[in-house]
């Protein structure tokens, strides 16, 4: 079973694309294999289709997905990302993320608060936070808290730095650990650096000047190879830019 | 059905495609067969109004531009093909209450416009990465005033036949999706073309790959 | 009547509600468990038609005229006729204009306001169908080459929609283009202009008779015919096959929708020309008890 998709792996796939099965006996004594489709696979029968188009990637032991360029975001439970504080109506605030709809907060939902001690968010603010509900039939729902009640690095942020936007394939290489765009970025200037996995970014470095270099070098890695984006770097380094 | 039967090949002209050549859609495309080259982008899954909201399922709206002037009531014929099409390839289950829109743009119509429009529609929708049971393409076929097929054909060989015909086939099984035709067609005529598009569309489908392999090798290592 | 309802109701009427209720919360699976019978919530096979009903000729101040029901679907076909120069590019024809127009009393999904999607594709349909099966020789209509020509506007507007909307716009267009009468028309030589006999009139010949069929398609496995505006919202796909009385397609129009096999299209075709024969004969008696 695990064969049909290693032959694949790394491979570009469209939607359509079929994987079929030799169904072992259910008679004899040969245990079933079993795999995990993530994004882009499902199930259809006896088959798995390919909805996306995009890389099938691997994860041992038996993870696959398709590793897809998008742009737009779709809310999954459990991710963080980056979300514009919209208008606050009793006790929930709305927070666009870039989805299809706004994600709701809870004003309860940030470390120490209580329903005396309000957590002090104004509209235009920007959050960083997690999906605790994030499904097709239902609102979004967002905290700022870990299930043990702490902030964890999340909450209201973004004095004085800069947002802008990606693809979600690159803020996904940004994210990977030991990523080496962010090794790379490291070595140029300080700078604090908030990525959610909604395809926005957040930079702020000593000047407005470094923020906003920093900002053009991550937009313009989209494309690039890594020997490109190290050549760009060095010129940057040395102060060529 | 074999082709060489018929002793004729699906002939069709060169194709181009770029995708996500757009920065604030989500998905784009650009088609080009020959002369023919539409334009396409797809925003969404995207907030919907209140009154287009489908319960269990995306709303689907396409905009067809003609190159010149307003659109017409024949642009909105073919948006209805264009959508229905989409419609039976998209999983739009997937995004319930919220809204897929679709632009295309006529750059240039040098013959086969629609088809042209299906492909770069198709093209669109995957760049956008939005859930896709199957690919669908379109093929435009002509009957000469000999009785010949002709696909993908050019404005001129479309005005000189007796019969057009534009068929939408998916990737799967490689049946027919949409057809609108115009002229009298013997339902001979009809069995043959279909046999041809779908002949020409394996090489159509292999273009897609083909070109959205070239844009993964860019970006992703 | 109402008596015998009423004494009924509590076994009958239980029934019902459960039926209506069934409808309601998922009418898919409700169509579906008619079809898997083989018949139609509407007690119809699944081939076929609703009743047709063709009245030629209600409105006599047009040209021609004509009102086709298919079940509870009602279209009115008017003609009127106008004198005009021909266009520079065909200088010996006449030209034809249809318009298809759903006004809000059709259905309660039409809104006022600009036409209807479904409106504005039905438009561009007919006037295809004019123009590929030649229902209408161009050059009939043609008076004096270069100078005058007639130009006959074809206004079909929908009463009651309920699915079927193309079949049912075809059967009225050619009744009533069968219906149509056009006075004599000469051309003075000394004052170049146009005299009109209104006591001389003569019908216009048609040339083809196209017929349409429209066919739902349930999940690629089941077709059915003529189906109504429940039906339609609930299939997987539309199709229409327009032929004329030689067998030929005039349109094979599917605007997308799941994918049909070889197999059911030749079954739709056979279908179609059976139709055909049913239309015409139709056609035929209306306008010969119209003659007596």
């Amino acid at each position: 079973m695990f064969n049909s998709f290693k032959e694949k792996i790394s491979e570009v796939l469209l939607p359509g694309d079929v994987f079929t099965f030799d169904l072992p006996d259910l008679a004899s004594n040969v245990k079933p294999e079993k795999v995990i489709c993530g994004p882009g696979l499902r199930r259809d029968g006896d088959d798995v289709r390919v909805c996306k188009c995009g890389i099938l990637r691997h994860k041992p032991p038996n993870v696959f997905w398709i590793d897809s360029q998008q742009k737009r975001y779709v809310p999954v439970k459990g991710e963080t990302v980056i979300g514009v504080v919209t208008a606050k109506s009793g006790d929930i605030f709305k927070v666009d993320v870039g989805g299809s709809e706004l994600a709701s907060l809870s004003y309860l939902a940030f470390e120490g608060a209580t329903k005396r001690n309000r957590p002090n968010v104004q509209v235009g603010d920007l959050v960083f936070a997690q999906f605790i509900i994030a499904n097709k039939d239902m609102e979004p729902e967002l905290v700022c808290i870990d299930s043990c009640g702490r902030a964890n690095g999340m909450g209201v942020f973004g004095e004085g730095g800069f947002l802008f936007r990606v693809s979600l394939g690159l803020v996904r290489r940004l994210l990977a650990p030991q990523s080496e765009i962010v090794a790379d970025l490291s070595g140029l200037f300080p700078c604090e650096l908030v990525v959610g996995l909604n395809g926005r970014v957040w930079v702020k470095a000593k000047s407005t000047q470094q923020t906003l270099i920093l900002a053009n070098l991550l937009e313009s890695c989209e494309n690039m190879t890594s020997n490109q984006r190290q050549a760009l770097f060095k010129r940057v380094a040395d102060g060529a830019l | 059905m074999d082709l060489s039967v018929h002793g004729v090949s699906p002939a069709t002209r060169e194709f181009g495609c770029e995708q996500n050549l757009l920065s604030r859609p989500d998905g784009s495309a650009s088609f080009i067969q020959g002369n023919t080259s539409v334009l396409a982008g797809v925003y969404g899954p995207a907030e919907v109004k209140v009154s287009k909201e489908i319960y269990d399922r995306a709303t689907l709206e396409v905009v067809m531009q003609p190159k010149i002037g307003l659109p017409g009531v024949r642009e909105r014929a073919r948006e209805q093909c264009v959508r229905e099409t989409c419609e039976a390839a998209l999983l739009s289950t997937l995004h319930p209450r919220s809204s897929l829109t679709l632009i295309l743009q006529e750059v240039h119509d040098d013959g086969s416009l629609l088809a042209c429009c299906l492909n770069a529609a198709c093209m669109a929708l995957m760049d956008a990465g939005l859930p896709m049971s199957c690919l669908f393409c379109g093929i435009t076929c002509v009957i000469d005033t000999d009785g010949q097929i002709i696909t993908d054909p050019t404005l001129q060989q479309e005005k000189e036949s007796r019969a057009l015909m534009t068929f939408a086939i998916d990737s799967t099984d490689k049946r027919v999706l949409m057809s609108s035709t115009k002229g009298s067609i013997s339902i001979q005529e009809l069995q043959e073309a279909i046999a041809l598009s779908q002949k020409a569309s394996h090489r159509i489908f292999e273009f897609y790959r083909g070109s959205v392999s070239r844009r993964y090798s860019k970006t992703l290592k | 009547m109402v008596k015998r309802y009423a004494a009924t109701c509590t076994h009958v009427g239980n029934q019902n509600i459960m039926a209506e209720g069934f409808k309601t919360a998922d009418p898919l699976e409700y169509h579906k468990s008619f079809l898997k019978e083989n018949c139609r919530p509407d007690g119809r096979e699944l081939d076929e038609f609703r009743t047709t009903t063709l009245n030629i000729g209600p409105i006599s101040t047009a040209e021609g005229s004509a009102l086709v029901k298919i079940g509870n679907t009602t279209v009115m076909c008017g003609i009127k006729a106008e004198l005009a120069v021909p266009p520079s590019d065909t200088p010996d024809k006449g030209y034809i204009v249809p318009n298809v127009d759903m006004p809000p009393l059709c259905a309660s999904k039409v809104r006022s306001g600009p036409p209807e999607e479904q409106a504005q594709a039905a438009s561009q349909f007919i006037a295809d169908i004019i123009e590929t099966s030649e229902i209408i020789r161009k050059e009939d209509l043609c008076i004096e080459k270069e100078k005058l020509c007639w130009v006959l506007y074809c206004d079909i507007m929908c009463l009651d929609y309920d699915g079927n909307l193309l079949d049912t716009c075809i059967v009225a267009l050619l009744a009533a283009l069968k219906n149509t009468q056009l006075p004599k028309v000469t051309i003075n030589k000394e004052t170049d202009l146009p005299e009109v006999d209104l006591l001389k009139k003569c019908s216009i010949s048609v040339n083809r008779h196209p017929v349409g069929s429209s066919f739902a398609v349930f999940d690629n496995t089941i077709t059915i015919v003529d189906p109504t505006a429940d039906e339609e919202s609930l299939a997987t796909a539309v199709m229409t096959l327009v032929i004329d009385e030689e067998g030929r397609l005039c349109s094979l129009h599917k605007p997308g929708g799941t994918a049909l096999s070889g197999e059911k299209l030749q079954d739709c075709m056979g279908r179609a020309v059976t139709r055909h024969r049913e239309i015409s004969k139709l056609v035929d008696k209306i306008l010969e008890s119209i003659k007596k």
